[in-house]
């Protein structure tokens, strides 16, 4: 006995192969399906965007940590695929109208100021993408919130669009006077026909990415899936008891990209199961009420604000460690 | 009465307690006017005028106030001050008026100039106060107007109310953009002060280290003789 050695060390304890760089691979593979749909829709300037925008995302990183003074080796060692998808989803939220030069400024600010600042991957207080996504809205409101483009089959192929209905998507069109949506609710399914960002016209693409993410055990589906559920509840409750707005609500906008792709993300998401629950519901009532009051897609506003009270539900929400015993009330002390 | 420093108040007011950056005080009008750099100008000269003026009688009268009703008397002071430059600015300079607003009889409450009556001008004499108010205020308005300046470049594409060009940063013009600016400055301002803290205490190091072996030479020397 006295001869063997112990080996010591820190938790954890229990390891697994499966490492950030990993979950971040299968999370740009489950982006990819809407990435070509958007492709497919809005033609070549979409792919330039998309290109541009990871480019820039991961070009910030690289310039950064080379100021504080890593080794060039060191960063390509340490690079974990998140500013991929800070790309990705910076992209995806975008019109295809956008500048080239938004996603350039918005990245630098999503990952220098929003991530990098704080103190990198795992540590950074809001999501990167959402922020950096209001930043150039807040900054370019002329060119990112007019001239939307409605997506077209053909256009890839240089063909016309098939349903030229431009501009105002139901969004727009207006919660409060509960009318007869303009679209079919299979045309939103699809995103043909419907004006909107890059990546979030395609709702199937968008669902397949997050079924694929949640077999492959990336993330749970309670989160997506309770916001979802209470966004369109809500929409409901307030226009009214109509519930003819249920699909319209859910379908439109970047509520399928926000919920599966956004909200879940781990460092601005609550630690307890319980905390996720009060985190979705709350996401959903701030989505619904906003939407309906302000008649704009408030999706990436309702997720920064709710990133903001994750730290406050995690303080209050904690679970019970293993083994402790809820003290009686009024027993002897 | 001891004599008064005036390059330590010279540098205490500009750099080494900028009212703005180091002490962090008056941030409201900063936050708020920054969006020109002229604001900056204007209300770093409102500020600074009020700031020498209550800061001499302030000083004059500090014998005389009564140490319990010290915070009326010098409000007192102070609203005398920024009534006169109210009327004169509304009179002479109406454009910068406008703009400049409801912060202006704001001064009133500016915790800069209430800071430099209680901390500086109630305890030394005349012309130390007046220095005093004097540095303060440049370092309020060199801060003021650097502010203005970035966020007007950023946010509106222009300086001094010159269009450079035709690409605006709405983030900058707006107040989230406002209290991203301030601290940027707060963080670059410190870094630079610390920076010259290390080089000044590598210098002393290297002084005494040098001063230290002299010594050991010389007893060395010594020894041997």
């Amino acid at each position: 006995m006295a001869d063997r050695i112990f080996a010591y060390s820190s938790s954890p304890h229990v390891k697994n192969p499966r490492t950030t760089k990993h979950i971040m691979i299968d999370v740009c593979i489950a982006l990819a399906p809407a990435c070509i749909m958007g492709i497919v829709y809005f033609g070549y300037m979409a792919a330039l965007l998309l290109v541009v925008s990871v480019l820039s995302a991961v070009a910030s990183e690289f310039i950064y940590l080379l100021i504080t003074g890593k080794k060039f080796k060191q960063i390509i060692q340490g690079f974990d695929y998140t500013s991929c998808v800070t790309g990705l989803l910076f992209a995806m939220s975008i019109g295809v109208q956008t500048p080239i030069y938004v996603p350039i400024i918005g990245n630098a600010f999503a990952i220098i100021v929003v991530k990098m600042i704080f103190g990198g991957t795992g540590k950074n207080l809001v999501n990167p993408a959402v922020t950096g996504r209001i930043f150039a809205f807040i900054s370019f409101t002329s060119v990112m919130a007019s001239g939307w483009v409605a997506p077209s089959i053909g256009a890839i192929l240089g063909g016309s669009s098939i349903n030229p209905l431009t501009g105002a998507t139901v969004l727009t069109d207006g919660f409060a006077t509960p009318t007869v949506a303009s679209l079919s609710n299979l045309d939103l399914l699809l995103g043909t026909g419907l004006a909107g960002c890059i990546g979030e016209t395609c709702k199937i693409a968008l669902l397949i990415g997050g079924v694929y993410l949640v077999v492959r055990k990336v993330i749970s589906p309670t989160v997506p899936l309770i916001y979802i559920a209470v966004t369109g509840l809500f929409t409901v409750c307030l226009c009214g008891f109509d519930f003819a707005e249920f699909l319209p609500s859910i379908l439109s906008g970047g509520l399928i990209l926000g919920a599966v792709f956004m909200a879940t993300d781990y460092t601005t998401s609550p630690n307890t199961f319980v905390g996720n629950i009060v985190y979705a519901v709350m996401l959903g009532l701030i989505t619904a009420g906003l939407r309906v009051s302000s008649g704009k897609e408030v999706v990436s506003f309702a997720i920064l604000i709710m990133n903001l009270i994750v730290p406050l539900i995690d303080k209050f929400i904690i679970p019970r460690p293993f083994g402790y015993k809820k003290a009686k009330k009024g027993g002897a002390n | 009465m001891k004599k008064a420093n005036f390059k330590k108040i010279a540098v205490d007011g500009v750099v080494a307690q900028n009212p703005t950056l180091k002490l962090v005080l008056g941030t409201c009008p900063t936050l708020a006017l920054t969006t020109m750099a002229m604001n900056g100008i204007g209300m770093g000269a409102a500020v600074t005028f009020v700031l020498i003026c209550s800061n001499v009688l302030i000083s004059l009268l500090r014998s005389v106030i009564p140490n319990q009703v010290r915070i009326p008397a010098f409000v007192l002071i102070i609203a005398t001050f920024v009534t006169i430059v109210r009327l004169v600015m509304d009179k002479l300079l109406p454009d910068l008026y406008e703009s400049l607003g409801l912060y202006l009889p704001l001064i009133v409450v500016n915790c800069i100039i209430l800071a430099r009556a209680e901390s500086f001008a109630s305890k030394n004499g005349v012309l130390a106060s007046a220095a005093d108010g004097l540095f303060m205020g440049l370092g309020f308005t060199l801060a003021l107007t650097l502010m203005g300046a970035v966020r007007e470049i950023l946010g509106a594409g222009a300086i001094f109310g010159i269009v450079l060009w035709d690409f605006q940063i709405g983030f900058f013009a707006s107040s989230s953009g406002a209290f991203f600016t301030y601290g940027v400055f707060i963080a670059v301002f410190s870094l630079c002060q610390s920076l010259i803290q290390k080089k000044r205490a590598k210098k002393e190091y290297q002084l005494s280290m040098a001063s230290q072996t002299l010594d050991k030479v010389c007893a060395t020397d010594e020894e041997v003789k």
